[in-house]
């Protein structure tokens, strides 16, 4: 029985949850695009934070756990990438499309040796501590579009406050932007901007790591190339919002409201399936040129 | 005490080379359970006999072509990362032109349509990337990511859909008439005429960077925009038109896989060849004689990848491991080095 209402209620109700890895990869990339240190292997660290996160939260039954392991994981990546672009001098996108092809080769070669499998690993997922409590879930529309989420996807928009805070209104905030802005004059003031650009790569990773890991959970699994550029969607929204969080998060319920029309056209339309799963990509090609085009003007 | 110190272009490619080739013995070690073997496997077996040797060069092919695309971009400041797009377009373009030509064509007028049929879907689609970044500064890197994720959902419905091959439980386009294919050399190996066609553009592309004109120009826009537009230089056109080329060469890698070993267009068959032509192009150092080198190292690592995986079960993905390694360390320029040796 699915009316108009109900079926929007659907599209939504997916649209926040698609935004969600979206939203913790964006504004982790906004702190590096701040500090000047623009992270393009969002991509990759999310994957991290997915295989370890759902590993970790496989094994323990714990989604904190999980978190914390994908988190790790992706810091860890974004931490590589920092020693091997600031001390050893290195050219930061190269470094970053090298943590993106490393994430593919150690998911995979690890998902083979703990699990036996380089496809699909599924793990039991404790389900009770994603729930809001049920009576808001019977609020007629806004039950199951807002209450109908997992905890993550109430995470990914205090993340978005949080960051918001750090980037404004605290001392570390404020030197990421400013060592973004002019790397001598922090560098006049006593403070190394090294610090800053790590500290900045680092915030990304533990970004992409919970958008990963989010992504996992929505799946309850782990599978080969599960990002499918998500992380370079991420990115793209980063841009779109220059630099101001809630742009930033409005650009990534766009880019998740066309992956939810997406994957709900793909049910049943005369349109085959392969190429309306372009149609995310298209919408956030033809977003980048649209905001670029307007910005010359 | 640190001092820094920058090491020599030759140093570093050499440090590279050894340090990937250690992690491959390391990771090995770790998730193999009879190392030695696997070793062999690795190191040994694309020299083991001449099926080995052959597929070997021939995977070292569309590296080459595609690692040129790579190079050309780089030299105008472009990232390209659009090749996994590229090369699937193609593929597509040569598969489906092939597919409707006549079997009586004399073969030599197939390569030659194929080949352009790959190399305009390919430049066509870099050309975009360089367009969109003339006009509105559209960042090339992202949106050439983004339209090579929307041809391969394309490229993926064309071939399973429209193009499949309804005898076939492949997701798989019809196969190619073998009169019009490459010709075979070392058989029973893969290995095709087309590894002449790579050395000869290797050639022809080092000539025409270090003599001509539009080569010496290409390169100052390169490496001093300003300057080049003081010069004179019309540094947009340069910057689309390399992002065109290397496009074509992505599409005509693409274009001779399926003219030569695949004999047809399979789903996906070309994943992971437009990231790997960009280490290849990052060992090469933005010369166009290290492209052959470079292309035959990473294509050694591809090989000894898939021989572990087969022999030892170990995933062939190791290689984009052994292939993030390189990367770092050939980018790498200042080494920290503690002047004394620790106690």
């Amino acid at each position: 029985m699915s009316t108009p209402i109900t079926i929007l209620a659907d599209i939504l109700k997916y649209t926040i949850a698609a935004a969600t890895p979206l939203l913790f990869a964006s504004i982790g990339g906004l702190f590096s695009q701040l500090a000047g240190m623009l992270n393009i292997a969002l991509e990759g660290l999310m994957g991290l934070g997915a295989f370890f996160g759902m590993a970790a939260a496989g094994a323990s039954g714990s989604l904190v756990v999980g978190a914390m392991a994908g988190v790790a994981a992706a810091v860890v990546g974004s931490w590589l990438m920092g020693i091997i672009t600031i001390k050893f001098k290195a050219n930061l996108f190269i470094t970053g499309l090298a943590v993106n092809l490393l994430a593919v080769g150690v998911t995979a070669v690890l998902s083979q040796s703990w699990f036996h499998t380089k496809a699909v690993v599924a793990f039991d997922i404790p389900r009770v501590m994603l729930a809001f409590p049920a009576f808001l879930g019977r609020i007629p529309f806004i039950g199951p579009v807002l209450f109908s989420q997992n905890i993550l996807s109430a995470s990914a928009w205090l993340w978005v406050i949080a960051a918001a805070f750090i980037i404004r209104n605290t001392r570390h905030g404020v030197r990421i932007r400013a060592t973004g802005m002019n790397e001598e004059a922090v560098n006049a003031l006593g403070y190394r901007p090294d610090r800053y650009h790590m500290a900045a790569l680092i915030w990304s990773g533990v970004g992409s790591g919970l958008g990963g890991f989010a992504l996992g959970v929505s799946i309850s699994a782990f599978v080969p190339n599960i990002t499918a550029g998500r992380g370079w969607i991420a990115l793209v929204a980063m841009y779109l919002g220059r630099g101001k969080p809630l742009w930033i998060a409005a650009s990534c319920l766009l880019f998740a409201l066309a992956e939810s029309l997406s994957n709900y056209v793909q049910g049943f339309s005369a349109i085959p399936p392969l190429l309306v799963l372009a149609l995310p990509y298209a919408v956030t090609l033809v977003s980048l040129v649209a905001a670029a085009a307007g910005k010359k003007d | 005490m640190h001092s820094e110190r920058e090491l020599p272009a030759g140093a570093r490619i050499a440090l590279a080379v050894a340090l990937s080739i250690a992690l491959a013995a390391a990771v090995l070690a770790l998730f193999t359970k009879d190392f030695s073997p696997a070793l062999g496997q690795f190191f040994f077996e694309p020299f083991a006999n001449r099926y080995f040797f052959g597929n070997y060069i021939a995977d070292s092919v569309p590296l080459m072509i595609a690692g040129l695309g790579v190079l050309i971009a780089f030299r105008s400041r472009n990232f390209n990362l659009g090749g996994e797009g590229q090369i699937y377009a193609g593929a597509i373009a040569a598969g489906m032109l092939a597919l409707s030509l006549p079997e009586r064509i004399p073969p030599a007028q197939a390569w030659l349509f194929a080949a352009l049929a790959g190399m305009v879907a390919g430049g066509l689609i870099g050309a975009l990337s360089g367009i969109l970044k003339a006009l509105w500064h559209v960042s090339e890197m992202i949106s050439s990511f983004l339209i090579s994720a929307i041809v391969l959902n394309v490229g993926d419905y064309l071939i399973t859909g429209p193009f499949q091959d309804p005898a076939s439980n492949f997701q798989t386009t019809r196969q190619i008439s073998s009169q019009l294919l490459l010709p075979r050399i070392l058989a029973p190996s893969k290995l095709d005429i087309s590894v002449f066609i790579g050395l000869a553009l290797i050639a022809v592309l080092a000539i025409m960077s270090k003599h001509t004109r539009p080569g010496f120009e290409l390169r100052v826009c390169g490496e001093n925009e300003e300057f080049a537009r003081y010069c004179g230089i019309p540094v947009a056109l340069y910057q689309s038109a390399a992002m065109a080329i290397s496009g074509a060469l992505y599409g005509l890698a693409g274009a001779l896989i399926v003219m030569g070993p695949q004999a047809r267009v399979m789903r996906g068959f070309s994943s992971g060849l437009g990231w790997s032509a960009i280490s290849v192009a990052l060992l090469a150092q933005s010369s166009e004689a290290g492209i052959l080198p470079s292309a035959l190292f990473i294509a050694y690592l591809k090989a000894g990848s898939d021989h572990v995986m087969i022999g030892s079960g170990v995933p062939s993905e190791i290689i984009s491991i052994l292939q993030a390694a390189a990367m770092f360390f050939i980018t790498a320029r200042h080494f920290p080095v503690r002047k004394r040796r620790r106690p």
